[in-house]
């Protein structure tokens, strides 16, 4: 076999410059194709690492409450943290998240802000999270750390370009006016305590508080969270499986609120359901449900309802247009829950719901429920616990709502719309994955991607064409070549086999220095500073400088992929030059 | 005992819409040792002879055995293997590969048979170049060897497998008298000292002194054999 490597190399430098023609247009096509895919892996890089998890996380939980997008809250925080805990217990890190879009007045100049929370000394932000972070905003003046400083009222970083705009400087202050959780407009002062530099035009938009300052001026009490953004590990390999895990665990128990019914003085312990007013529901209802009395107003609009059962009626003499209270015990803090309900319709016994018990319209329900969040949850004893086998169980609202898992950017788009226009009134609890939250931004990943594919397209139909025609004349010049080693001994295997290794070589050493030039130019193209302040395409670069991510893995691949096409190429002609016969090979005459 | 018998051999070319009849019938046997001269006039088929007997071509009709061998009946591979093990050639052209060296020419067929180590191959080739006398251009490549020590490496080629027959197709038509005087002693000398059967097509009389037995060929037949 050496001696056949010795052949086909010299044969290579033999003939030099039709050699160095296909070489060199193989190497550029290879440096394209290096070049292209560490741009697109670079891009993608920055998108993940620097946008994704800062914008949406690796993993996302988000709630909205009443179908108000601005309004994100969950009012037990401990609980949907638990249920991370328990479903992925590899996370990294669990970073509340709020972005409030805010009107924001410096010195004689406004400009509309994102006001985002965040703790750059919060629990798990190890070493490497810290070099990140400094490396992504780089403190001009003052200090990010500063944030955390109490003595200081509401203290705020923004980038250099922000303040700018704003016409302010370090310590000046800021007035914003914002709405809060409960739909309020409030207005606050914020000191600017840092002012810094971002790596990225993308993060210079928004002015960042510590997340406790954001929730306390947004009107979160202890227990609530807003959005949740989970780090993992290797969000790539990751992202879709965690996200799929935490959504089967985020599935909502039966909402109950197990508290004291009080109706002309005196008292009896009843169970509160809430019913779901989507028309799939009150079909349900409609159908599964016979009255003994009910309401005008609760014909005519069920959305209102409150209905109890016969036998409770019976217990308390409650009937139509009466009007009751509830209170009952709250999970958090002292303060009791209650309600005041006015009854509109009596369940006929064999309903499913014979006992003491209250279904209550969800708006009616959920405002009281999400006031005081209830002690009682549906896994321990109470008044009343409806057979899951009944037929309008499914017409019963859990304590949250859990939304499909949506696949991409456009259908999260779309379930918020919903959200908004239906006016859900049970928290809306969404899990998502970078790839759904981010999917029209690592679009532009796949449209790269689909470039460098292109490129390998041209690149398959250079060799293509040049190897073919390279190695037709090749075999032309060599016939009689040919024919003497063929007449020698060679075995037919052996011939086709010098030719497929010439062009593997020729492809090898061009693929070679493709990628060399490819390096060469990448290292070029990254010293070059880029000014995009005004240029949304900046949110692509790293300190205005263009980002290139080769991997050992795919540039393996494009050689191997190119020193295959071309000997595949190779392989037919390299056959029909063994296949020659030795004595007409002998005879020919250029 | 004979290294070729050949029986009625027939060889037709297409040429275009006719068909050239190349052999119309030979029948010839030589023996193992003999150096012996072809001759005959432009296309009366010694190439042709030569092509068959060295397994280059097939017979269209006919049988020819080589070293106690029908070649006619043989596949691609075997009748490759029987021309690396059995045959040498000698071209007019001296069709050395022009990549390689001398010596590495010279042991080319050597490394086509895969069986002897590197070291014996490099032996037995240093050994023919020294009898052809190219000692000192053991590293010369083709292009800086004149015509004649390129006709020497060729013998070596030839002769490095210890091959039943060589064969050679009109050696000293590319080489002026002198020096074509001194390859014809040099294969006659080696005929000597290996025992190896020559046989070599010339249509030069002055060449015909050097065989031991000559045969005339024309239109494809043998005339005369002595």
């Amino acid at each position: 076999m050496n001696f056949l490597f010795t052949i086909s190399i010299r044969n290579l430098f033999r003939q030099r410059r039709r050699s160095i023609l296909l070489g060199s247009a193989i190497a550029i096509g290879t440096a394209v194709l290096v070049l292209a895919n560490a741009f697109a892996h670079g891009i993608s890089e920055v998108l993940f690492n620097e946008i994704v998890s800062y914008v949406s996380g690796h993993v996302s939980v988000s709630f909205t409450k009443g179908g108000n997008a601005n309004n994100q809250v969950f009012h037990d925080g401990a609980r949907i943290r638990e249920i991370i805990n328990k479903r992925v217990p590899n996370v990294k890190r669990v970073d509340e998240a709020i972005g409030v879009f805010a009107r924001a007045i410096g010195n004689a100049k406004a400009d509309n802000v994102i006001l985002v929370g965040m703790d750059p000394s919060g629990d798990g932000v190890d070493e490497k999270e810290a070099e990140k972070l400094a490396k992504n905003f780089k403190e001009l003046e003052g200090h990010f750390a500063d944030l955390a400083d109490t003595t200081v009222e509401n203290p705020v970083c923004l980038a250099q370009e922000k303040a700018k705009t704003l016409n302010v400087k370090l310590h000046d202050v800021v007035r914003v006016r914002f709405t809060d959780i409960r739909g309020q407009t409030q207005a606050a002062r914020l000191t600017i305590v840092c002012i810094m530099k971002p790596s990225n035009v993308f993060m210079a938009a928004p002015v960042y508080l510590h997340i406790k300052t954001v929730k306390r001026l947004l009107g979160y009490s202890s227990n609530d969270v807003p959005q949740l953004y989970l780090s993992i590990e290797n969000p790539r390999k990751d992202a879709k499986r965690f996200a799929d895990s935490l959504h089967a665990g985020l599935n909502p128990p039966l909402a109950v609120i197990d508290g004291q019914l009080s109706v002309h003085g005196s008292g009896v312990e009843v169970t509160l359901l809430s019913l779901r007013t989507d028309s799939a529901s009150l079909a349900l209802v409609d159908s599964a449900m016979k009255f003994s009395a009910r309401t005008a107003a609760d014909s005519v609009n069920p959305k209102k309802a409150v209905i109890i059962s016969e036998s409770l009626s019976k217990i308390t003499g409650l009937q139509p247009d009466d009007t009751c209270t509830i209170s009952y015990e709250g999970k958090f803090g002292d303060e009791p829950g209650g309600a005041r309900l006015i009854v509109t319709a009596i369940a006929a016994a064999g309903s499913g719901i014979d006992g003491q018990v209250v279904l209550v319209n969800e708006r009616d329900f959920y405002k009281t429920f999400y006031d005081v969040w209830p002690k009682s949850t549906v896994a321990v004893n109470g008044p009343f616990r409806p057979d899951t086998e009944i037929g309008i169980y499914k017409a019963f609202g859990g304590e949250w709502l859990l939304a499909p898992r949506s696949r991409t950017t456009r259908d999260v788009m779309k379930l918020y719309r919903e959200i908004a226009q239906k006016g859900w009134k049970a928290i809306v609890v969404d899990v998502g994955s970078m790839y759904e939250t981010a999917s029209m931004v690592l679009n532009l990943e796949y449209a790269l991607n689909m470039i460098t594919a292109a490129c390998v397209m041209v690149l398959f139909f250079i060799i293509l064409i040049g190897v073919v025609n390279t190695l037709r004349m090749t075999i032309r010049e060599r016939t009689r070549e040919i024919g003497t080693i063929r007449a020698i001994g060679m075995q037919c295997v052996d011939v086709r086999n010098s030719f497929l290794i010439e062009t593997g070589l020729l492809a090898l050493i061009s693929a070679l220095s493709g990628t060399a030039l490819a390096f060469v130019t990448m290292f070029g193209l990254s010293q070059l500073t880029f000014k995009t302040d005004a240029n949304p395409l900046g949110m692509l670069l790293v300190d205005g400088h263009i980002f290139f991510a080769p991997t050992v893995l795919a540039v393996c691949f494009f050689i191997m992929l190119i020193v295959g096409i071309a000997v595949v190429t190779a392989y037919f002609p390299a056959r029909h030059a063994a296949k020659l016969s030795a004595a007409e090979a002998l005879r020919h005459f250029e | 005992m004979d290294i070729i018998d050949i029986k009625g051999l027939k060889k037709n070319y297409a040429l275009g819409s006719t068909t050239v009849h190349a052999l119309r019938g030979v029948d010839l046997t030589i023996a193992k040792g003999d150096f012996m001269s072809i001759i005959g006039p432009s296309g009366s088929g010694k190439t042709t002879l030569l092509n068959v007997i060295g397994c280059i071509d097939n017979a269209t009709e006919g049988s020819v055995k080589v070293s106690g061998r029908e070649i006619t009946k043989l596949n691609d591979r075997e009748i490759t293997s029987m021309r690396l093990h059995h045959i040498g050639f000698i071209f007019q052209t001296f069709n050395l590969i022009p990549v390689l060296d001398t010596l590495e020419n010279v042991e080319f067929p050597l490394l086509l048979m895969r069986k002897l180590s590197k070291q014996d191959i490099r032996k037995r080739a240093e050994k023919l170049i020294e009898e052809v006398g190219l000692r000192e251009y053991i590293k010369h490549r083709p292009a800086e060897l004149s015509g004649g020590q390129r006709q020497r490496v060729a013998i070596a080629r030839a002769l490095v497998t210890n091959p039943d027959i060589v064969l050679a197709d009109e050696p000293t038509a590319n080489l002026d008298s002198v020096t074509g005087e001194q390859i014809l002693n040099l294969m006659k000398e080696m005929n000597r000292i290996e025992n190896t059967t020559f046989i070599f097509s010339t249509h030069d009389a002055n060449v015909l002194k050097y065989a031991r037995s000559v045969v005339k060929i024309r239109d494809g037949l043998i005339v005369k054999e002595a």
